[in-house]
């Protein structure tokens, strides 16, 4: 687990890749997440949930089904860690 | 896996919705060691569920609750009482099919009482559980924190005859985790206390 903001994003990244079985070097940072073949709601969620997993957070549902990529995604990871830290 | 022993067996009539096998309304719910924790496997008919074929999500949070909190008891030998919990439900879990919860410890597991789950020194502790179906496909995740009282306060709380009292006390002592492979030494585990289990700070 890293919690440095490249960190983050490529750890991301590679957790998207695993659960919607795309190659991680197709997704960018500012990838649609929602537009990636085999994407859908269920499978996002478990994005998520892993997400969560990893980095001992909760997400709020807001931010979980407004966020649209990659980078988005870390970002409210960094937040949540920050709150965590306070 | 093994099957670890629950206090609440010595109770001949207890009724825990989630875990007792005298309660013909409930889950009897039977859990088994896992390598990181504890396990349930269950198979949920239709008068658990919500729409037609999903089963009910308040009966997830149960199932969660319970592996995670015996998990917590089995580990520290004190009763422990959920303080929050969130659920998140990832897809639809259908009625008649089989699901595994497995609960681990939470994060900054080293201190606590027992040695597991929260900070060193707080009653309380975290855990999280993941509910997966037969394939290992996560359809719900939990994260809860729970409050370890001594016996003495839970005794306050909870509706015990005095013998009854007396074996579930006896009952009550930590289990350690099991080892992922043999012990290589023959010391004896540290973890034990000839005079039950350990003392939480009382903070309410």
């Amino acid at each position: 687990m890293t919690t440095d903001a490249d960190g983050i994003l490529r750890q991301i990244t590679e957790i998207v890749a695993r659960e919607l079985a795309v190659p991680a070097e197709s997704l960018a940072a500012d990838t649609d997440l929602r537009a990636i073949e085999g994407a859908d709601s269920v499978r996002l969620l478990r994005v998520v949930a892993k997400v969560e997993q990893t980095w001992d957070i909760e997400l709020d549902d807001e931010d979980v089904f407004t966020v649209s990529s990659v980078a988005e995604l870390a970002g409210v990871v960094r937040e949540a860690l920050q709150v965590k830290a306070a | 896996m093994t099957a670890p022993e629950l206090p609440w067996a010595v109770l001949a009539d207890y009724r825990c919705f989630g875990c007792s096998p005298h309660n013909p309304h409930g889950l009897a719910l039977e859990f088994a060691e896992h390598p990181e924790g504890l396990q349930t496997t269950f198979d949920l008919g239709r008068s658990y569920e919500s729409y037609p074929g999903v089963v009910h999500g308040g009966l997830l949070g149960v199932v969660c609750d319970e592996t995670m909190g015996n998990l917590i008891v089995v580990r520290t030998g004190l009763v422990a009482f959920t303080v929050s919990m969130r659920t998140r439900y990832l897809a639809p879990v259908a009625t008649g099919r089989s699901y595994t919860c497995v609960a681990r410890l939470g994060a900054g597991s080293a201190g606590g009482a027992g040695g597991a789950g929260g900070a060193a020194g707080s009653p309380l502790i975290s855990a999280t559980a993941e509910i997966i179906d037969a394939d290992g496909v996560g359809v719900v995740s939990a994260s809860a924190t729970y409050r370890n009282v001594p016996f003495g306060t839970a005794r306050e709380r909870i509706a015990l005859t005095n013998p009854e009292a007396d074996r579930l006390h006896q009952a009550l002592s930590p289990t350690p985790a099991p080892l992922p492979t043999p012990a290589l030494s023959t010391a004896p585990a540290p973890s034990s206390t000839p005079d039950g289990p350990v003392p939480v700070e009382e903070t309410l």
